[in-house]
């Protein structure tokens, strides 16, 4: 008996599909999955969220800064601007806001659950008028308003979870990896909305108590500075940041400038103890 | 942002890489398959009575070939949606066909020319272990032949 092998064409076991057309058919496919269900997740635990009494926030304990100073000159001073932004932004009357001075050089100011505001020595004496310290209170207290913590949180968790069983399923490191972040990086998006909001309406309140939105660019510059200092890059594209690049805040802010008043306005000061008020401990 | 291009540069490093090894690798395999086109092996698991041969004994070939990132991260996104796992189906090719060629090598090295009942095995190595690249194992065996003159 007579035994050979002849050749047998290539190509019978192997697909000829080029590697690279299906890579982008099985990423554009599987992200965009993904960005949906995150898309529709988010707004639907932000509809629940908004079902939350702001008393359930309030009953929420905030860990205290070790730093925070009370009853001092600067506390009366914050709390009396933060009065008067809370009636120019029309805060419902049962949000009640809480404002903490923590005496310490990070320069930062946030807003979180229950209406508590907290402000750092850091930014606040980066501040070069009273217009400015406005901008950075009102949009912390439009964050408030708008009730962006509680959004966030119960957001962050709806989100958060579905995605961390989801790609703990799937039984693939690399593949659980991907789904996830893509999945977190879609989320910021509402991040840099909430931003966007609180940017809008703290720009209203200048409106309303000084007539114009002059010297709120102060604010988003000091940030910049301080970035820059730290050597820090924004992320190469915006939808990589929890936050709007400081460019594209910069250049709403000038079209709201532009859409009031054009010439230059007269910025108020801040009192002249300010920055001896500060130091308080 | 740094994840991002931690991923992009592997996955580039998968595809260049692992695309310039495939095509090497599948060029000498058609080229030494033509060299030992002279030694058929054939699947069959009895010799035909009437054919007159000595026996030289069990040849065997192996081989493991890693996968890539790219490749992985392809297949992985595959298990998600259903279908053929075209990235690994060139894997597996390569893998069979150079265990074959590497047991006709010693067939060759013993004086055979024909090697009967052909038998191949495949496993992977680092079997259900997270985070790592996946390699496969193909194993062939078989009894070499010696015709009788």
């Amino acid at each position: 008996m007579e035994y050979s092998n002849p050749k047998i064409p290539e190509g019978i076991n192997t697909s000829i599909e080029h590697p690279v057309r299906e890579f982008l058919q099985l990423t554009s496919g599987v992200v965009g999955v993904v960005v949906i269900a995150v898309f529709i997740l988010g707004v639907l635990a932000d509809r629940l969220a908004h079902h939350i009494p702001f008393s359930a926030e309030q009953n929420i304990n905030i860990p205290l800064d070790k730093h925070e100073v009370k009853g001092q000159a600067i506390n009366r001073y914050l709390e009396s601007l933060t009065h008067k932004i809370a009636q120019a932004a029309d805060l419902p009357p049962d949000m009640k806001l809480k404002i903490h001075y923590v005496n310490s050089k990070t320069v930062n100011a946030f807003a979180t659950l229950g209406g508590n505001l907290i402000m750092y020595r850091g930014l606040m004496e980066k501040m070069p008028s009273e217009n400015a310290l406005v901008m950075v209170l009102a949009h912390e207290i439009a964050h408030i308003k708008h009730r962006h913590p509680i959004r966030s949180v119960g957001r962050g968790m709806v989100i958060g979870l579905t995605l961390g069983l989801v790609s703990s399923s799937l039984g693939d490191s690399l593949t659980g990896n991907f789904v996830n972040k893509t999945g977190q990086v879609t989320a910021l998006k509402f991040s840099r909305d909430h931003e966007n909001e609180a940017d809008a309406t703290a720009l209203q309140v200048l409106q309303k108590l000084y007539g114009h939105v002059q010297g709120a660019e102060a604010v988003f510059k000091a940030l910049e500075a301080e970035r820059k200092r730290h050597g820090k890059n924004e992320p190469g594209f915006e939808f990589l940041s929890t936050h709007p690049f400081t460019g594209k805040r910069l250049q709403r802010l000038e079209q709201a400038a532009q859409n009031t008043q054009n010439d230059a306005q007269p910025l108020t000061p801040l009192p002249k103890q300010y920055k001896y008020w500060l130091k308080a401990k | 942002m740094e994840d991002l291009v931690l991923v992009i540069t592997l996955l580039l490093l998968g595809y260049i890489f692992g695309r310039y090894a495939e095509k090497r690798h599948y060029k000498s395999i058609i080229q030494r398959e033509a060299e030992l086109s002279n030694i058929p092996v054939v699947a069959t698991k009895l010799i035909p009575p009437q054919d007159k041969f000595i026996s030289i004994g069990l040849v065997a070939g192996n081989v493991v070939i890693s996968v890539d990132y790219f490749k992985r991260f392809l297949a992985g996104l595959r298990n998600l949606v259903g279908g053929r796992v075209t990235a690994y189906e060139s894997l597996l090719d390569r893998a069979r066909r150079e265990a074959i060629l590497r047991m006709k090598e010693e067939a060759k090295a013993q004086g055979a020319n024909l090697v009967f009942n052909i038998k191949l095995e495949t496993s992977s190595i680092s079997k259900g272990s997270q985070n790592s690249i996946g390699s496969v194992e193909v194993l062939a065996y078989g009894t070499a032949l010696k015709q009788e003159r």
